[in-house]
């Protein structure tokens, strides 16, 4: 006790991570408290670096597609798209009709599953400890059964190949993604009635880490954490890549940017993706499903240099790849949503208190394999 | 009301809580399996570690050695030495055929680039072992199983690609019966411009050997006798564009360099044999004399086929075309 009879406090140095529950995986804050409020927050990343744009730059060009995959574990059919667009615009491909709309439809799953655990996790850090996460898991279960009936694998499933995908769905995988779709609203239905009026999850989440509408453009910040501040910016609709521009669908957009936006955007998406996923699969056109030239081996890209970028669950997702000419990329570049959105996770927890700095990074939807790559 | 959320949201808790003991059969609820009592079955594209196709006995394996999934193996988890001989000539098929499980990410890529049916995905996943590394490598006798067992996991895909294998194989006996022996060429009708050339070159010809006949010049006998002995190699280089019969350099052992010293005299169509990996695998649809034949003549352009040889090959196969003027 001074002499003024004020306490003195000391601010506290606090390492959260990389071996901490709440961070999402190998991820490290070193936050500095001020008592119970953040003064000062570092993010820590590395720990999972595994050299993938290295080893993107020494293998050919289709045998990286198995190491996208491995970037945003959640969404590996989104990874494939994107790597795919990226050589696709270097090498003049075009995609068949009906490999474009399978295209959509896996994107479009990959929405739903990366979402419901998403949103899962986000209800987990904030203290509704595994039963909503639970329920999200439960429903993407059935996705990844689909997933593995279609590509052989349930996350990692290489499926996307140059010029369209690897294997056709036949009518009864049709049909059990049909029945993915028409249970989906349901489950919204259900998890909306668990947490979204639940007045103990509004007082934790409402004004909580506002990301201001300026901030997150400034800082390049994509995907549902950029809507839920109120900008509105898909690249479905922005770039129209594949067959989007077929699709009626809306962009969902916040208005506070708060975390409870966040978790509203992202249920207001996959209502749209089901929108999305019900016209892909009544419009499906008959077709071959991969372009005949593409080669498997010795396939060579024209020296060139390209970008392609999808609307991934988490955001932009873009691949910048050189070419030489030859069977590997020269230059192979991510750019990683997580990553970019991890970026301004200082200006959203300063002044919030610890336990809300936990639920602001849960909003932000980090898989760390995309981030430190 | 301040609380009706909570309550809504408990409502349907509970409701899942025993929803989960009424709605069985995993239809609404109840997703899970009790794992090592009850098993779900995996779909057919199921994929775990790789293994190689056999038909009948472990000696009638497909796979060739030929190297391209030990070539295209994103993570180069595969390793393969071919089979020789006493001799050391190569026998098309693995010595040795390892995969490193702990490395191998079950991609599937060295399924898509076998042109010969003979390495499968298997389904198999209960791999744990007692140790990280040796007990984590699967050796050729493990790797080995039989097109049966392939049946058995993924009936759809196998029967397929048997379908495809014996159409192959059809067309293949179709195309030998139809050809049993190579038809004679057609004997060109000649033309009297051509037969009076032919007469003229014989007669230089004859003019040209004529001492030798009529006993005027000759004086030792023996050296006489020789002669012809001389002769016989200056008829085979005679004819430059013709591959020779024989091949030397025809040993997967050597190094390119090596090889390439060897045939370094010869026709175009020997050097470029001698570029090819010499492996006989087949991957470029011939042999490797084949393909040397199909290039010389211009019958395939495609310098990327050699798989074994990788780009050293096709570099050097470029090289030789150029010197030539054909490229």
């Amino acid at each position: 006790m001074s002499a003024t009879g004020i306490i003195e406090t000391q601010t506290l140095e606090v390492s959260l991570g990389p071996q901490h529950p709440s961070t999402h995986g190998v991820f490290r804050m070193d936050v500095v408290l001020d008592g119970e409020y953040v003064v000062k927050l570092k993010p820590v990343m590395g720990y999972l670096h595994r050299n993938h744009e290295q080893i993107g730059e020494k293998i050919a060009w289709l045998a990286n597609m198995p190491y996208t995959d491995r970037l945003d574990y959640f969404c590996s059919m989104t990874n494939n798209w994107a790597y795919a667009l990226a050589v696709e615009k270097m090498a003049g491909i075009k995609v068949p009709e009906r490999a474009e709309y399978i295209r959509v439809i896996m994107a479009e799953l990959t929405r739903l599953l990366n979402h419901a655990c998403g949103i899962g996790f986000l209800l987990s850090d904030c203290g509704a400890w595994f039963t909503p996460v639970l329920y999200g898991l439960r429903e993407r279960e059935l996705i990844l059964d689909f997933f593995e009936t279609v590509s052989g694998a349930r996350m990692m499933c290489n499926y996307m190949r140059f010029g369209g995908v690897r294997v056709d769905l036949d009518d009864q995988m049709l049909a059990m993604a049909r029945n993915i779709v028409a249970r989906w609203p349901k489950f919204l239905d259900e998890f909306e009635k668990l947490m979204t009026e639940n007045e103990v999850l509004l007082a934790r989440t409402q004004r909580v880490g506002i990301l201001p509408r300026e901030l997150a453009i400034n800082a390049s910040i994509s995907g549902p954490m950029a809507r839920a501040s109120g900008v509105e910016y898909d690249i479905r609709k922005v770039d129209k890549y594949g067959v989007y521009d077929r699709f009626d669908f809306r962009v969902p957009v916040g208005e506070t940017g708060d975390v409870f936006d966040r978790f509203m955007i992202r249920i207001l998406e996959m209502r749209e993706a089901v929108k999305i996923l019900e016209q892909a699969l009544s419009d499906i056109p008959a077709g071959p499903f991969i372009a005949p030239e593409v080669k498997l081996r010795n396939f060579k890209v024209p020296a060139g240099d390209g970008y392609g970028r999808i609307e991934a669950p988490k955001g932009e997702l873009g691949f910048y790849l050189v070419s030489e000419g030859g069977t590997k990329a020269y230059r192979y570049h991510v750019r990683p949503p997580s990553f970019i959105n991890l970026t301004i996770l200082e200006d959203m927890c300063l002044g919030h208190k610890v336990a809300d700095a936990v639920i602001i990074l849960g909003s932000v939807d980090i898989v760390l394999g995309e981030v430190d790559r | 009301m301040i609380g009706k959320g909570l309550i809504d949201g408990l409502v349907v808790t509970a409701k899942n809580f025993v929803g989960s003991y009424f709605d069985g059969d995993r239809k609404d609820r109840m997703f899970t399996y009790q794992y090592p009592e009850e098993r779900m079955k995996l779909p057919e594209n199921s994929r775990a570690f790789p293994f190689l196709v056999y038909d009948g006995t472990p000696d009638k394996m497909r796979c060739t050695a030929c190297k391209i999934c030990e070539i295209e193996c994103p993570p180069q988890c595969i390793y393969i030495v071919m089979e020789r001989d006493e001799k050391g000539k190569p026998l098309t098929r693995p010595k040795v055929f390892d995969i490193d499980l702990s490395v191998c990410m079950q991609c599937g890529i060295c399924v898509e680039v076998c042109p010969f049916e003979s390495i499968k995905m298997d389904c198999d996943f209960e791999m744990s072992r007692y140790g990280r590394f040796e007990p984590l490598q699967a050796h050729l006798p493990d790797l080995l199983k039989s097109n049966e067992y392939y049946h058995q996991i993924k009936s759809a895909e196998a029967t397929a690609v048997d379908a495809g294998l014996k159409a192959e194989a059809d067309k293949k006996a179709a195309k030998k019966a139809a050809t049993p022996p190579p038809p004679p060429p057609p004997k060109p009708v000649a033309t009297p411009a051509e037969i009076r050339a032919e007469e003229e070159k014989r007669a230089w010809q004859t003019g040209y050997q004529a001492p030798l006949g009529t006993g005027a010049i000759v004086w030792p006998p023996v050296k006489e006798k020789k002669k012809p002995v001389e002769a016989k190699p200056q008829a085979v280089e005679a004819k430059p564009e013709q591959s020779a019969g024989d091949a030397p350099w025809h040993d997967s052992g050597l190094d390119l360099a090596q090889r390439m010293e060897m045939a370094k005299d010869r026709s175009l169509a020997d050097k470029l044999m001698a570029a090819m990996a010499q492996t006989d695998c087949s991957a470029c649809g011939f042999d490797c004399r084949g393909y040397a034949d199909a290039l010389a003549s211009g019958a395939t352009k495609d310098l990327t086929l050699c798989v074994p040889g990788e780009d050293a090959t096709k570099n050097m196969l470029e090289n030789l075309l150029k010197e030539a003027g054909k490229l």
